[in-house]
């Protein structure tokens, strides 16, 4: 399972659900403990429907995961509550040139229609170019279906580029993809 | 061009613009020197510009030869036409094991610029990737955004402009605004591709 950049985090609030602020909403590094958190959002069919993984039936694999790409990654954290425990994840990987990186990030169901999402998209810009060496733009692309997550990257402060047309193959189908981008001299939103 | 006295010009000598493979001979190392040693021609490009023969010749042993997809642009005048530039495809990225895209590049001889050699070139590069590929879903071309000559040579070609790529590419230790192209396949071009099949319909 990659965090991919075509979620379906729905950002419509849900009746009698306040959405977070960005203070409420932390990153952190994962831990090999966090397995069991990450099964929440890494077995559900609906959230792994847009990604390029489908859904784990079990931990081993996602234990796997983890220690293969998860620990060594240059940039992959856990989307955090008040309570500490996991309930997402966002990464920026290496692309094809050391100025450019790609962002991706899955939300647990549970905690969709908050601004959850949001809110850790915010915190990723304010933080990973200080973090990553020469990385001057993270992009991320979103199937053209796919309005609630184009959302979310809107409302984090990311520029609208092009569509760029059969651009992306997903679970065998090619589609077309709304391309975003963050550069480091762009505002972040509070 | 011959203007013809009290009469409209007659019309230009229709430009010849060809592709062929790479040899190893002296002669192609010394015509990719035309284009590959000059700081016009190679500002858009990452490499820096090269200064002697031989780096032209391993590189085109080394990356031209092995490449899926890399042609001499001819053109002019004379038998054989002069290489005046070169086009390459390049397939991919694969993604979930598969492959449907490809980018192209060019570069021409500075000699050459302003004919419509590279118009002609990539338009001939691309009927030839697609009619080669049949997995081929999108071709795509990127343009610095202080390259106007070659943002019109794609459009020209039959690119479509999809959008300007913030800080996208690192050339020369800088990163570059480019503009994104591409052709793809839609049910028409497939339908001519599917008839241009040399065992028919």
């Amino acid at each position: 399972m990659e965090a991919t950049a075509t979620p379906s985090t729905q950002e419509e609030v849900k009746p009698g659900t306040a959405k977070v602020t960005v203070a409420e909403v932390t990153l952190r590094k994962f831990e090999v403990s966090d397995v069991d958190a990450m099964m929440a959002w890494a077995s559900d069919p609906q959230v792994a429907a847009p990604c390029r993984w489908d859904a784990y039936e079990s931990t081993e694999p996602l234990l796997a995961f983890i220690r293969d790409v998860v620990l060594p990654h240059p940039w992959f954290r856990a989307i955090c509550l008040e309570s500490g425990r996991p309930v997402g994840a966002v990464s920026v990987s290496p692309t094809g040139d050391p100025c450019r990186a790609e962002l991706g990030y899955v939300l647990a169901r549970a905690h969709w229609g908050r601004g959850v999402a949001t809110a850790a998209v915010k915190r990723t810009v304010a933080t990973v170019f200080a973090e990553v060496q020469r990385l001057e733009r993270v992009e991320a692309l979103v199937d053209v279906a796919n309005p609630a997550s184009q959302r979310v990257l809107e409302k984090a402060g990311f520029t609208r580029e092009a569509v760029l047309r059969k651009y992306s193959a997903v679970k065998g189908i090619v589609r077309d993809m709304v391309m975003f981008s963050f550069i480091d001299t762009d505002p972040v939103p509070e | 061009m011959e203007v013809q006295q009290g009469g409209a010009p007659a019309p230009a000598a229709e430009l010849v613009v060809s592709l062929r493979e790479f040899t190893l001979s002296d002669a192609d190392a010394e015509a990719f020197m035309s284009w590959a040693s000059d700081p016009r021609v190679v500002r858009f490009q990452r490499r820096d510009a090269y200064e002697h023969v031989d780096q032209a010749r391993r590189y085109i042993a080394d990356h031209v030869l092995p490449h899926p997809w890399y042609r001499a642009i001819c053109a002019g005048a004379g038998a054989p036409l002069p290489v005046v530039g070169s086009i390459s495809v390049k397939p991919g990225p694969a993604e979930d094991g598969r492959l449907f895209r490809a980018s192209v590049g060019y570069r021409v001889a500075h000699a050459h610029w302003g004919r419509g050699v590279a118009t002609r070139a990539v338009r001939a590069a691309a009927e030839a990737v697609f009619a080669a590929w049949p997995w081929l879903l999108r071709l795509e071309a990127v343009a610095d955004v202080e390259n106007p000559a070659s943002q019109r040579v794609l459009e020209k070609a039959g690119f479509v402009r999809e959008g300007v790529l913030r800080k996208y590419i690192l050339l020369k230790g800088r990163p570059r605004d480019m503009v994104m192209f591409s052709i793809v396949v839609d049910a028409d071009t497939d339908r001519r591709r599917q008839q241009n099949k040399p065992d028919g319909p």
